[in-house]
């Protein structure tokens, strides 16, 4: 019995000392103390834009108040939802960052299904000094918890060696349609053997790019009803997606690395995309002149498309936990509140943000040569600003997989208004 | 023993069970922690429905969502295809390899063994990414077809819903195969073999041996080896997310994957997650059973 007592007492001990060394660790990590604390832990993904951009902040941060400790963590952005979620759930705040970056497209599920978790900024940022259509994503019941970060105004990119060998001038191309890029891309194929776009089977940013234009979504204007059955612009988006499919210009990709070795290798004419993928183009220094940023097609058959929509985009969010006052002031006096601090991100990162009052600043309106001279930042500025606001909800990719599937029943001949009525019965019953 | 008795004032029964107790104490309190106390928990969830935090009880709604629920029978169906294509080509190839591989004649016994068992010990996101470039529509495997002029365009392995399918039960065949493997072959050895050489003598073809002699003996590690496989297929995961994220629309989703996407793809709804967990739950249940009856010993 004795050595029993003592194997159980070396095992407790030992637990203790295990767990109270994974507390020590989770405090540091989580900054720790009271409200007031000094050191806070920041989460964000893409070491070459959100994570760069984080350390310019840093560094401003830094110069004014030396005594603050800013931690950066990069993980990916499905790391950083899985640890949220499971972080959140789990009843402790022990092991989340102060500060977390979250996609536009998902902040309203957060927002809604923990909302004592992030803390409501009102009081220390303000909404208008922020492009209108971000305001939608990052605040929930009147009160502003995120802070916009990056634009996600999309452009048309397009190789202008490509566009000039089938035979067209970029002036010709400036408003053009949907179906107008199509007729575009069947001309580049013929004429150069190149394909027009690469698509992702898996992933339907254009279909949203291109119901967006106009004004439209997934869900009503409420954020929670699935418009699909009886959405016009989703529909001619479909019908137009099918087309493109079937007109023999798409190069299927199956990720991300294969669709930027598809625009870095010259695969592919044009790339309609959000302007965050310009460092990517720009990687492929020999290229540099051959593109061009065009404004994006709009809707041929819907009257209110515009020229202008966007692609993911993400905003700061501060969480409520110890040394959230420590957070809120970092985010307020750097992505809030400093446009000289985004001439650096624009010059350094190619991050172009929301902030209203950095868009006049000198390296906004500075001319890009890879693109030819154009003055691309301020037409991506200028595009920003007619962004159609709409609620996205907090169900786009439980919507958009049930699309996905859909949108393959649809190019394999389902008729499309059984395959969005179909689609629409799925979403009412997923979304509650 | 005796003294031991009096000053502990135990019987020497009482004392060896405690004593039994005391070694197995921890193992119990931990699984019963750490295993049995989640269970519990899941199956209350699955009876909760709301985002996030905001849970609340709502009874049997989430099993009623759960049968009208397409994108489960997709994910179902997939699973099970993968079920009866996968396991018995993988228990098949895993049993002829190791009867080759047995045969005390054949040179380079060890590296062979030793190569089959390899994929066995690599990560599985690792050897997912790999095979994602391999069968990439420009990859290895179309580049070295298209030499050879086998086909002459490029075969969409990851894109085309047929092929995705074909591209994971390629690449879970190949990670698992060499693990059944050595089941077999450790059974193998404990073969006796003058049962072979009595059977040789009786004049028993090879072919008669493996069906007769071998196949019978290893009966209760076919059992084995197939019910963990299906175990394993239903609760496939890595692959799929990494080779084809479940695509193209769903074709190769499984349900293990369809549980990841509730609970974190889209906005966290852990309690219907919960039911479709407790569905695959009631499936392994079942087809171990059937799996039990159809191949079991009768005892």
């Amino acid at each position: 019995m004795k050595k029993v007592m003592v194997l159980l007492l070396t095992c407790m001990v030992l637990l203790a000392a295990c767990s109270s060394g994974g507390k020590d660790k989770e405090q540091a990590a989580s900054g720790g103390g009271d409200s007031q604390s000094k050191e806070i832990t920041i989460w964000a993904w893409d070491p070459k834009f959100n994570i760069a951009a984080l350390d310019i902040a840093k560094e401003a941060y830094n110069a004014k108040h030396p005594d603050v400790k800013v931690n950066i963590v990069e993980f990916a952005q499905a790391d950083i939802i899985q640890k949220l979620n499971t972080g959140l759930n789990s009843g402790t705040t022990k092991g989340l960052p102060n500060v977390v970056l979250i996609e536009d497209y998902r902040a309203q599920g957060f927002l809604q299904a923990y909302p004592d978790s992030f803390t409501d900024l009102s009081g220390k940022i303000k909404a208008d000094d922020f492009a209108e259509y971000k305001i939608g994503p990052t605040s929930y019941n009147g009160k502003q918890y995120g802070v916009p970060f990056d634009t996600g105004v999309a452009g048309l990119y397009v190789r202008k060696d490509y566009i000039e060998q089938a035979g067209y001038k970029l002036e010709d191309l400036q408003n053009m349609d949907w179906k107008q890029y199509i007729e575009l891309g069947k001309k580049v194929k013929e004429k150069t053997g190149k394909n027009m776009i690469s698509l992702d089977p898996n992933d339907l940013g254009i279909l949203r790019m291109m119901i967006q234009s106009a004004g439209s979504w997934y869900l009503k204007s409420d954020g929670t009803t699935p418009d699909l059955k009886d959405n016009a612009a989703l529909k001619e988006a479909f019908s137009l997606y099918k087309e493109l499919m079937e007109a023999n210009i798409v190069k299927v990709n199956a990720d991300w690395s294969q669709f930027i070795a598809s625009i870095n290798n010259g695969d592919v004419a044009t790339v309609p995309t959000g302007n965050w993928i310009t460092p990517s183009v720009k990687a492929e220094a020999s290229q540099a002149g051959k593109w061009a940023i065009l404004p994006m097609p709009k809707l041929p058959a819907t009257p209110n498309s515009v020229h202008a929509t966007n692609l993911g985009g993400s905003s700061w969010y501060v969480m409520n936990i110890p040394g959230s006052d420590t957070a809120a002031d970092f985010l307020a006096e750097t992505f809030g509140s400093n446009a000289d601090m985004y001439q650096t991100l624009l010059t350094k990162v190619g991050a172009i943000g929301t902030l209203k009052e950095a868009a006049k600043g000198e390296a906004y309106t500075q001319p890009d040569d890879f693109f030819g001279g154009q003055h691309t930042v301020s037409d991506f500025a200028k595009w920003t600003a007619e962004i159609p606001k709409v609620n996205y909800g907090t169900s786009t990719y439980a919507i958009e997989d049930i699309l996905v599937v859909e949108m393959q029943n649809y190019l394999n001949g389902k008729s499309l208004d059984q395959v969005l009525s179909d689609a629409q019965s799925q979403a009412e019953a997923q979304i509650k | 023993m005796l003294k031991t008795e009096r000053r502990g004032g135990l019987s020497i029964r009482t004392k060896s069970t405690l004593t039994g107790w005391s070694f197995i104490i921890i193992a119990v309190l931990m699984i019963a922690g750490f295993y049995f106390y989640p269970m519990i928990q899941a199956l209350l969830l699955s009876f909760k429905t709301g985002r996030g935090v905001n849970l609340s009880y709502t009874g049997w709604s989430n099993y009623e969502r759960l049968l009208t629920d397409k994108t489960f029978f997709t994910a179902l169906k997939n699973t099970f295809i993968y079920l009866i294509v996968q396991v018995p080509i993988m228990i098949i190839l895993a049993l002829f390899i190791s009867v080759l591989l047995n045969d005390s004649h054949l040179k380079f016994r060890g590296f062979f063994r030793t190569a089959i068992f390899l994929p066995c010990v690599t990560s599985l996101v690792a050897y997912s990414v790999v095979f994602k470039y391999l069968f990439g529509s420009g990859g290895l495997v179309n580049t070295m077809l298209m030499k050879l002029s086998i086909i002459h365009a490029p075969i969409e392995w990851i894109t085309d819903p047929f092929w995705a399918k074909i591209t994971i039960i390629i690449a879970i065949t190949w990670r698992w195969t060499g693990y059944n493997m050595i089941f077999y072959l450790s059974a193998l050895q404990n073969i006796d073999s003058s049962i072979y050489e009595a059977a040789r003598i009786d004049g028993a073809s090879s072919v008669k041996q493996f069906f007769r002699i071998t196949i019978p003996m290893l009966k209760p590690i076919i059992l084995f080896t197939s019910i963990t496989s299906t175990i394993g297929t239903l609760q496939l995961f890595d692959e799929v997310l990494n080779i084809t994220k479940g695509g193209p629309g769903n074709s190769t989703l499984s349900i293990s994957q369809y549980i990841y996407n509730l609970s974190f793809k889209y906005t966290a709804d852990f309690g219907y997650a919960a039911t479709v967990s407790y569905s695959i739950v009631l499936i392994i249940v079942v087809l171990s059973l059937i799996q039990f009856r159809v191949a079991g010993e009768r005892k």
